[in-house]
């Protein structure tokens, strides 16, 4: 029993008109207040996975639970931040991250107060009437997570969302993840390539295989928080993770 | 504009006046033929004088705007119906492609049959000339609209509803616009076609008396006065939404 439980997830692609096995049966008990991190080859399922967990996928087998109730339909129960981005070209950053808190009803004020705070932490304050096209990648990654966290739901699913940063920003941000998943309990799913950044945020870190992506081992890291990017005690944790995932990646 | 340019466009427009009353001056052909610029400009002036110009001009933009308005209402909802249905599409959209095809100055014999000689009659001509080409555009918008917009929105809670006035609108906007600038030149075309054909006030309808009285100057002072107005609304009005559209999407 635990916040969100991904029972035996398989999922096909149709490629070249035969279905291409994507997920290979994916069991995980996800506690609540969990900071799971999930590494893997590019290709193996790990977007898909979070896709199917957000509800914007079906899978082929298997269910997932959201405190033990089978789900299948998307919902601000579980945001996801996009590998992407995916912000909206026509709103100015700060519409972009009040956008949910709109839909839901929210009044402009109660908005505006929200999302300050949001921009605020993501350094954005600055740009708070700027439209997408007017900022750097790494910036509309930061409106992303903006726009994710100003809904406060009860389960966060991240697909790389520090891939496009500069170093000085994601040590920041890496940190600052760390400072809000503590503040606010929440579960966190973060997809990564970065095995260190994976090492500093998770309370667990999973390394999927190759195609078709299973979950190949799992890592505890106890250790405390704040992590830094240059503590070195997290180094061997990085080296028998990098250990378990070389492998799958020369696949 | 930059002055080069604005020197450039007057001095061909300018030009154009010189050759035209040299051909004048010419007397090639009789004045009650080919009239004089000046000629134009004093009908116009007429025009401007008894205000009837004004009125005419008054009632076609009116009718203009009523079927846009209309046609565009349509138009945006049929189009988001199509794109989002497809049991819609296949049969709505395939009837929408064929009647896109029938110019709006065909639909006048029906809207007099219909409507007789009234101002419902051209408006119904004005929508059913402009309305095909909202649908299309707004069809064509919805369907390319990036998924992960959609994706993210459902995910932050939208329900189809928020969904189609937060997301499809705004996201097709681009090609939704490019539907309006295409829906007003058949609207201005539907108009003035249908104002000809009805023979009842507007600038179509001061373009037939100019016919019925001879009156080669007015008619060419009416024509003017439909491209300036089309000039106007596809170079000042059009061109900043789109201007806007393009930079803010981040298309250019
Ligand atoms: N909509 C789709 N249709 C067909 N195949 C798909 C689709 N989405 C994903 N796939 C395939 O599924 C596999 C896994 O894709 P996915 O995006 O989940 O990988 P990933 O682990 O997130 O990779 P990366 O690290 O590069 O982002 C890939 O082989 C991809 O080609
Ligand atoms: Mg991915």
């Amino acid at each position: 029993m635990g916040k969100l439980e991904s029972r035996n997830i398989e999922k096909y692609f149709i490629h070249d008109g035969k279905p291409l096995k994507t997920l290979d049966g994916i069991d995980l008990n996800v506690e609540d207040g969990e900071f799971v991190c999930i590494v893997g080859p590019s290709g193996c399922g790990k977007t898909t996975f979070l896709r199917i967990a957000a509800g914007l996928e079906k899978p082929d087998e298997g269910q997932i639970l959201l405190d033990n109730q089978p789900l299948n339909n998307t919902g601000p129960d579980r945001i996801m931040v996009f590998q992407e981005g995916a912000l909206f070209p026509w709103l100015n950053v700060q519409d972009n991250v009040e956008y949910g808190l709109k839909i839901a009803g929210i009044p402009k004020e109660k908005r505006n107060q929200i999302s300050h705070r949001y921009l605020d932490m993501m350094q954005l304050t600055q740009f708070a009437t700027s439209y997408t096209y007017q900022l750097s990648t790494g910036m509309k990654q930061r409106v992303a997570i903006a726009r994710a966290l100003v809904m406060e739901p009860d389960v966060l699913l991240m697909d790389e969302p520090f891939a496009a940063l500069d170093a000085q920003t994601r040590d920041l941000l890496l940190v600052e993840m760390q400072l809000i998943w503590q503040k606010t309990k929440k579960t966190i799913i973060f997809v990564t390539h970065n095995v260190a950044e994976a090492v500093m945020l998770g309370t667990r870190v999973l390394v999927f295989t190759h195609r078709p992506g299973r979950i190949k081992k799992e890592f505890k890291i106890d250790y405390k928080r704040p992590r830094i990017s240059e503590d070195e005690n997290l180094l061997p944790y990085q080296q028998k993770i990098l250990a378990e995932l070389r492998p799958e990646v020369k696949k | 504009m930059k002055p080069s340019l604005l020197a450039k466009k007057i001095g061909f427009y300018a030009m154009i006046i010189i050759v035209w009353q040299g051909l004048d001056s010419a007397d090639i052909w009789p004045d009650n033929i080919f009239p004089s610029p000046v000629d134009v400009v004093e009908d116009l002036a007429y025009g401007v004088a008894d205000a009837s110009l004004f009125y005419g001009i008054g009632t076609s933009i009116l009718r203009l705007i009523i079927g846009l308005t209309i046609a565009i209402a349509g138009g945006l909802v049929l189009g988001i119906f199509m794109a989002r249905v497809e049991t819609v599409n296949q049969t709505i959209g395939s009837l929408v492609l064929g009647l896109q095809s029938i110019p709006s100055i065909a639909w006048v014999p029906l809207a007099i049959l219909w409507f007789g000689l009234t101002d419902t009659g051209i408006i119904f001509v004005v929508v059913i000339g402009a309305i095909f080409a909202v649908t299309i555009n707004t069809y064509t918008g919805v369907k390319n609209i990036n998924p992960s917009y959609i994706e993210a929105a459902r995910n932050m809670g939208a329900k189809e509803g928020q969904l189609i006035t937060s997301i499809l609108i705004p996201a097709a906007f681009p090609f939704i616009i490019s539907g309006f600038k295409q829906g007003w030149a058949f609207a201005w075309r539907g108009v003035i076609g249908a104002e000809l054909l009805f023979s009842f006030l507007g600038l179509g309808f001061l373009l037939n008396v100019g016919r019925q009285l001879n009156d080669v100057s007015q008619v060419i002072a009416i024509m003017l006065v439909i491209m300036g107005i089309g000039i106007l609304v596809d170079g000042v009005v059009f061109k900043k939404i789109e201007d806007k559209v393009m930079t803010r999407w981040g298309l250019r």
